[in-house]
């Protein structure tokens, strides 16, 4: 990692630079007035899941975050007058602009990259990720006091009254201050921007994330490309056990993630251009009434009650195998996501098998003479953890993404059945919120695992194996997200369709 | 996890709905039996390597289509995609053999300009006993479409391996004699990364050895 030279690093910062610019074109779509015009290409289709606490004016410059800018100075900062923050979002920032100093420096001074990597992980408030389980509970505390000051500036907001669909997103960015879970997401997806390229220059493997920076191709479009690019390399270079075993991309395609992916994409593309003409062909009431439908489609698409259920929080393991069932059950579609529930419990008992738990030094003791007795023992090693971490994370989202291929080729040609679109929409979007959830907590239980069983190893060969977890981790959920989205106009075409049945039945 | 392959085919299996195209994929792919199955919903994706000369792999990337008529405008829009495809009828229904002109035309319709190079398959061969449709009839037709034909089942494996390989090895040879071309904008042949790098390497390590002595 030591012998990444100035030049690389000069490049990190480059890439970082361009991405925000690339970044703020969605951020200016969400934020556009009319939600309709987000829906005209497949671009600005995915832009508005990035409903993030990093959202922010467009017109704000890059460079208006100073290196120096610490977390006291955020009050100052235009930025956190303006744009909501949470808890999450609030650290986000300041951990940003720490960030951006941090690669400043780096491409001027030339410290290692290594350094760089730690500065990220500490700037973002992530304290080191070995803690990221213990601490969240804490966190989750403030997250929620935070979130409830947020409310009052959020109403007074300028921005809030200039921008229509303003509202939403800050009502969805108030929400995921009050969940952990969610916005502990927030954060790993902050930091899995931020830092990919930092990383991606001492730990390989995260190399195609970079593909997510580009927001204009379609979702299969980047995974396939990232695909692409790991097939090279393995094929190319006799690598490291490792990162043989740990390549999200090639794992997700194997999982048939990406065909999917592909396929729902059709999906939503056909109705997208259905919604289109079937809306242009009407006219008056008729067109208003449906208008009205569709804007109650869009909102439970916007993820905004993120919420409700975060109430309840911490209900055990258990509970998603039954959640998701009960949830997919009420969409009235003929199948089982029972792909998606096996896997994920296959996963858990694997966590639950692997994970050693908390010694005592007697037990330290004992394990040590044990250990030297059988120094063969099936014990997992971090490389391992992390391999089937990689490969669960891939997993699960290839097999969340059938369910919504699935679900989508039902909702179109599946036999009719006694549910409107919009309470399809609401499980969909609590679906989705679910699954983003169970993502992150299975990436903090492999982190507390790599933790617990690499306790004797060295930070920097340790950390970067727990960041590159929370890292797809995150990835996974935008994917999901992005996924989910895809399902609008789905259920757009579907609320249309049935509408103009039953007006003609009349 | 083997990356490395010559080139990647995409195959779609079609036919009636109930003649059992997703357990022959999946006796193939996964190399078991599933004795209960849902009906396929739209379309789904399989995959699996095929050695089809020591050394040379290829990847087949396999579409398993509803029979269902109500997910036929889903399926259609795989067809152009494909190189290749397996067209399964029951050799106990009688009717999903009378149903294979109608798959045929409709490929032909939605493949163009492209074509995909089909096998017929009687399928649950393994029920001999309630068989509607004799093999010599069926090599009748199949021979008439310039098919060849075979007899498989899934719950018995029998010649499944070979229903795959043998269209597998038919599309190699007339993508090597130049008749079927790797395509911009078609996915039906994809040109994989070529084991030669393996050689090359294996070639430093003999010269590095040489070298030694």
């Amino acid at each position: 990692m030591s012998e990444n030279d100035g030049v690389k690093n000069m490049a990190t910062v480059e890439e970082i630079s361009s991405f925000e610019n690339g970044n703020s074109g969605p951020n200016k779509q969400a934020q556009s007035a009319d939600p309709s015009a987000t829906q005209e290409s497949e671009s600005e289709c995915i832009a508005p899941t990035r409903k993030r606490p990093e959202t922010k004016p467009p017109s704000e410059p890059v460079t208006s975050v100073l290196p120096d800018e610490g977390p006291k100075s955020v009050d100052k900062d235009p930025v956190s007058k303006q744009v909501p923050q949470t808890g999450w979002g609030y650290w986000g920032n300041w951990g940003k602009s720490l960030l951006s100093s941090a690669s400043a420096t780096v491409a001027t001074v030339g410290q290692g990259i290594s350094n760089v990597i730690e500065k990220a992980e500490t700037s973002l408030g992530i304290p080191s990720p070995t803690e990221i389980s213990s601490e969240t509970q804490n966190i989750g505390d403030t997250n929620v006091k935070a979130g409830s000051v947020y409310k009052e500036d959020g109403n007074t907001s300028p921005m809030g009254a200039a921008l229509g669909v303003f509202s939403t997103i800050s009502t969805a960015v108030q929400s995921t201050g009050k969940s952990v879970i969610t916005g502990g997401l927030d954060a790993l997806e902050f930091i899995g921007k931020k830092t990919m390229d930092v990383i991606a220059e001492g730990d390989p493997g995260f190399k195609k994330t970079k593909g997510l920076m580009n927001r204009n191709s379609t979702l299969s479009q980047v995974l396939r490309e990232a695909k692409d690019k790991e097939e090279l390399r393995t094929a190319n270079e006799v690598t490291m056990d490792t990162e043989k075993k740990a390549h999200y991309g090639l794992l997700f395609d194997e999982f048939q993630g990406l065909s999917h992916l592909e396929a729902l994409e059709m999906l939503s593309r056909e109705s997208e251009i259905k919604v289109k003409s079937l809306t242009n062909s009407l006219s008056g009431e008729e067109l208003e009434n449906i208008k009205l439908d569709l804007e109650q489609i869009k909102e439970a698409f916007s993820l905004a009650e993120l919420s409700d259920e975060d109430d309840d929080e911490k209900k055990e393991d258990e509970d998603f195998t039954t959640e998701i069932t009960e949830l997919f059950s009420q969409l009235h579609v003929s199948t089982r996501p029972d792909k998606l529930t096996n896997a994920r419990n296959t996963v858990h008992e694997w966590i639950r098998m692997s994970s050693s738990k908390p010694l005592t030094e007697e037990e330290e003791e004992r394990k040590q003479i044990e250990l030297e007795n059988s120094e063969e023992e099936d014990k997992k090693t971090i490389e391992d953890i992390h391999a089937f971490a990689i490969q669960s994370l891939a997993e699960l989202t290839a097999y969340s993404i059938e369910m919504f291929h699935k679900t989508a080729a039902l909702i179109l040609h599946g036999q009719k059945q006694e549910i409107t679109a919009l309470k399809r929409s609401k499980t969909l979007s609590q679906m989705t919120i679910l699954l983003c959830k169970e993502l992150s907590s299975m990436s903090k239980e492999f982190a507390t695992c790599l933790t617990a069983v690499g306790v004797k190893e060295k930070a920097d060969v340790l950390n970067p194996l727990i960041t590159g977890v929370f890292l797809e981790a995150s990835n996974s959920a935008s994917y999901v997200q992005d996924a989910f989205q895809l399902l609008l106009p789905v259920l757009e075409i579907s609320l249309i369709q049935s509408q103009i049945e039953s007006s003609q039945s009349k | 996890m083997e990356a490395i392959w010559l080139y990647q085919f995409r195959l779609i299996v079609i036919g009636d709905s109930t003649v059992g195209k997703s357990c022959l994929i999946r006796r193939f792919t996964e190399g078991r039996f599933a004795q209960v199955s849902d009906p396929t919903v739209g379309v789904d994706f399989f995959s699996r390597l095929v050695e089809i000369e020591p050394g040379k792999r290829i990847k087949l990337q396999i579409w398993d289509t509803a029979g269902q008529e109500r997910f036929r405008s889903i399926t259609r829009a795989y067809y152009r995609n494909s190189v290749g495809g397996l067209l399964l009828f029951d050799i106990t229904n009688r009717r999903s053999f009378q149903n294979v002109h109608k798959w045929l035309e409709e490929t032909k319709v939605h493949v163009q300009p492209y074509q995909i190079v089909f096998v017929l398959v009687g399928h649950k061969c393994d029920l001999d006993t309630q068989r509607q449709v004799t093999r010599h009839e069926a090599e009748k037709v199949a021979a008439g479409y310039g098919m060849k034909y075979i007899e498989t089942s899934a719950r018995d494996a029998i010649n499944v391996e070979k229903a795959f390989t043998d269209l597998t090895r038919e599309i190699y040879e007339l993508v090597k004699k130049g008749e079927i071309t790797i395509q911009e904008g078609w996915e039906g042949v994809k040109s994989g990364f070529v084991p030669n790098v393996v050689h090359s390497s294996e070639e430093v390590v003999k010269s590095d050895r040489r070298c030694l002595c």
